[in-house]
């Protein structure tokens, strides 16, 4: 062991490893750098710096300080916003996606695989083209400007994506399991929930951190779906950015950007590692 | 779940549109004035002036209820567009350039002409910027500030090293001023960013100083035999020579990234909006570090190219919604109101009758406003390419395109200049 811990190719595996390691943390490091310098620091030497004392303050400032306009509570009540859009839509997304997936690939029904396919079809949309239906849709039903509003946006629209994952994934389910479940008598959803449930676990990790980085970070129908307060964390974090006429708060914005990361940071670090296995289990089939 | 949530609501919603809002426009005669604002404006000096203007409304007695797209122009285009559809517009948000009369067709907009004459207002705006806010001869739109895109600011200590104390007027000045720099050790004389924006106001002002009536046929009216005249291919000359004189690595950086080798002296010259005056003193540099100046122009009169600001107006049934942009519209044309929104974002005011001369003004805002009145008794105010006045979003984008490519690859030569910007408007129109 010991002697192949040492040997040349192990370094080199290393040595490159450890260089693409720093290239993909250098961005992150300017960034946190800068979470702890003053505006007028940044603004007089450069971008890229070590702290010359600590600025701490550009954390309050993010979380509760910075103004949108009238506004001035910080980063906090968008979160808040977000949050309440992310985790209901990321909740019916992932089940709904599972009980499609589980219907198309482990039942037989007229125009099973037509269905599949058109729900898939979502995934290759682009975003701007289902902006005015959108639009049509939540006027009619009188949802415009209502965080409810975008729960059902994001469910439905990731129904794409779940179906297909849990498709992938259940396809790989012996059909006898269904068959003996049959002949003792369960039904659609009994199989569901008794069998295939509990056998889901890589599968829905997987969509849960892809249905919710991607809410999260979602930026167009959070910002004209909402209006004033209800505003997602993403249109706080422009807001604090995008002013042409004004020097750019470097300071302030870093500290945003880490604090409105940590969710889907913080989901990565626990489910980072069934989202590889959950990824490939379904790649394979 | 979701359904019945859904059901409930768009019965209070209906029955709320068909009762009670006609209701209450008929009973209350004296309405007390709201207004329903979207606009850009949320951070910096920009959320700060807004909100002084929200203020000001408050006062009046009115409630203010704005509500702020951050982010570029498109997303605050999707947000109003959605509103509209949904039969909601807002009573008034912020539009600007050609776009007020390519969206008036879009949605019923207010006809402000009796306002506007009540106020005097006509009289006091430039000529162009009148003609874009009233598309069909009304007056739908008003313009609240105006900023001009080709101001020269120069580095004192640049100027110092490199034993220079003329501020150039024509573009001849200009260049040799860069040379002297250069000779004196200053590797970068220009210190412009590589933003989209700012390689067009490298272009627009090298073109207006060169000719104003060939800008103005060129660029505003899209004429065929201008696009493709000598004064195109010499504006791209200079752009070239500017692109030379600056730091490659800026990438698309913003301008504002070079501001501390401006000061320093690192770097001499740069063409800007009068809004990088504010910017400078956020950053907490002085007023001495630099000295403001009109963009070069070969016929020595300043030409002005204008940026303006302005809110457009969407019909409402509601009364007090209607109380809410006559309010609005009023406090937008006061003079009293125009200088403090300027003074707040560094811009200055639309009307050329407000007096720069009391305290609050920066001597790079009387300069800007002094210099806006010369160009328009000469005829020499046009609008602005680089900041979407002078042509509509797509034409604008298919113009820029060709700009930026130009400034950052070296390769193409002004005459292919020539000929792909007068391509790129004939396959954008």
């Amino acid at each position: 062991m010991r002697d192949r811990a040492l040997a040349p190719s192990r370094i080199l595996i290393y040595f490159v490893v450890s260089l693409m390691a720093a290239a993909w943390l250098a961005p992150l490091v300017v960034v946190v750098l800068n979470s702890l310098r003053t505006n007028e620091e940044i603004a007089q030497a450069s971008m890229i710096g070590w702290p010359k004392h600590w600025a701490w303050s550009n954390y309050a400032a993010a979380w509760s300080g910075f103004c949108v306009a009238e506004t001035c509570a910080g980063i906090r009540p968008y979160m808040l916003n977000s949050a309440l859009v992310t985790i209901p839509a990321t909740i019916f997304s992932t089940l709904l996606g599972a009980i499609a997936g589980y219907a198309v690939s482990l039942w037989r029904f007229r125009g099973d695989s037509w269905i599949y396919g058109i729900v898939t079809l979502g995934l290759f949309l682009p975003q701007q083209m289902r902006l005015l239906p959108w639009t049509i849709v939540l006027r009619d039903i009188g949802l415009i400007n209502t965080l409810t509003g975008l729960v059902l946006i994001h469910t439905i629209q990731g129904l794409s994506f779940t179906t297909l994952f849990c498709r992938n994934y259940y396809v790989a389910i012996p059909h006898e399991l269904i068959r003996a479940a049959r002949i003792d008598g369960a039904g659609f959803f009994r199989i569901f929930w008794r069998i295939i449930l509990p056998l889901s676990s890589p599968i829905l990790i997987v969509t849960v951190i892809w249905q919710f980085t991607h809410i999260w970070n979602e930026f167009l129908y959070g910002v004209t779906f909402t209006t004033g307060q209800q505003q997602p964390v993403t249109a706080a974090l422009i807001a604090l950015s995008a002013a042409i006429a004004d020097i750019p708060k470097h300071g302030v914005q870093s500290a945003a950007v880490i604090i409105a990361a940590l969710p889907t940071l913080l989901i990565y670090l626990f489910g980072g590692r069934y989202f590889v296995r959950g990824l490939t289990a379904g790649a394979v089939k | 779940m979701p359904i019945t949530t859904i059901t409930r609501r768009r019965l209070l919603a209906g029955s709320a549109a068909a009762l009670a809002l006609p209701a209450i426009a008929r009973a209350q005669s004296a309405v007390k004035p709201r207004l329903t604002v979207i606009s850009q404006w949320s951070a910096g000096s920009d959320g700060a002036a807004i909100t002084a203007l929200g203020k000001k409304f408050e006062e009046k007695g009115g409630i203010w209820q704005h509500s702020p797209v951050p982010g570029f122009t498109t997303e605050m285009m999707n947000k109003l567009r959605a509103q509209i559809i949904a039969g909601d517009p807002p009573a008034c948000s912020q539009l600007k350039g050609p776009e007020i009369a390519a969206w008036s067709k879009i949605a019923p907009t207010v006809n402000l002409d009796a306002l506007v004459a009540a106020a005097g207002y006509e009289k006091v705006v430039a000529p162009d910027l009148a003609r874009l806010h009233k598309p069909g001869g009304k007056w739908i739109s008003l313009p609240l500030q105006i900023y001009s895109t080709n101001m020269l600011f120069l580095s004192k200590r640049a100027m110092d090293k490199a034993k220079a104390d003329k501020i150039p007027v024509t573009w001849a000045d200009f260049n040799d001023l860069a040379e002297k720099m250069k000779a004196s050790g200053i590797t970068y004389p220009i210190a412009n960013g590589g933003t989209r924006p700012d390689d067009g106001q490298k272009f627009e002002a090298s073109l207006a100083g060169i000719s104003p009536t060939v800008y103005r046929a060129a660029i505003m009216n899209l004429d065929k035999k201008a696009l493709e005249g000598p004064e195109i291919k010499a504006a791209f000359a200079q752009v070239r020579k500017i692109a030379d004189w600056s730091d490659p690595n800026v990438g698309a950086q913003p301008y504002a990234t070079n501001l501390k080798r401006f000061v320093d002296g690192e770097m001499g010259m740069l063409i800007m909006g009068g809004w990088a005056q504010g910017v400078l003193r956020n950053a907490g540099f002085k007023f001495d570090d630099y000295v403001i100046a009109p963009g070069p122009s070969d016929n020595t009169k300043p030409v002005f190219l204008l940026n303006a600001d302005a809110f457009i107006f969407w019909q409402r049934k509601e009364a007090d919604l209607q109380a809410g942009q006559t309010l609005m519209a009023q406090l937008v044309m006061d003079p009293a109101i125009q200088t403090m929104y300027s003074q707040i974002t560094g811009s200055i005011p639309v009307r050329t009758d407000v007096d720069l001369s009391g305290e609050g003004w920066s001597d790079g805002q009387r300069r800007t406003a002094a210099a806006l009145k010369d160009a328009v008794a000469n005829n020499q105010a046009v609008l602005s390419l680089a900041h979407n006045m002078a042509q509509e979003n797509g034409l604008t984008a298919a113009m820029i395109d060709v700009i930026t490519e130009y400034v950052k690859n070296k390769t193409i030569t002004p005459e292919q200049a020539v000929t792909r910007l007068a391509d790129a408007v004939e396959g954008a129109r």
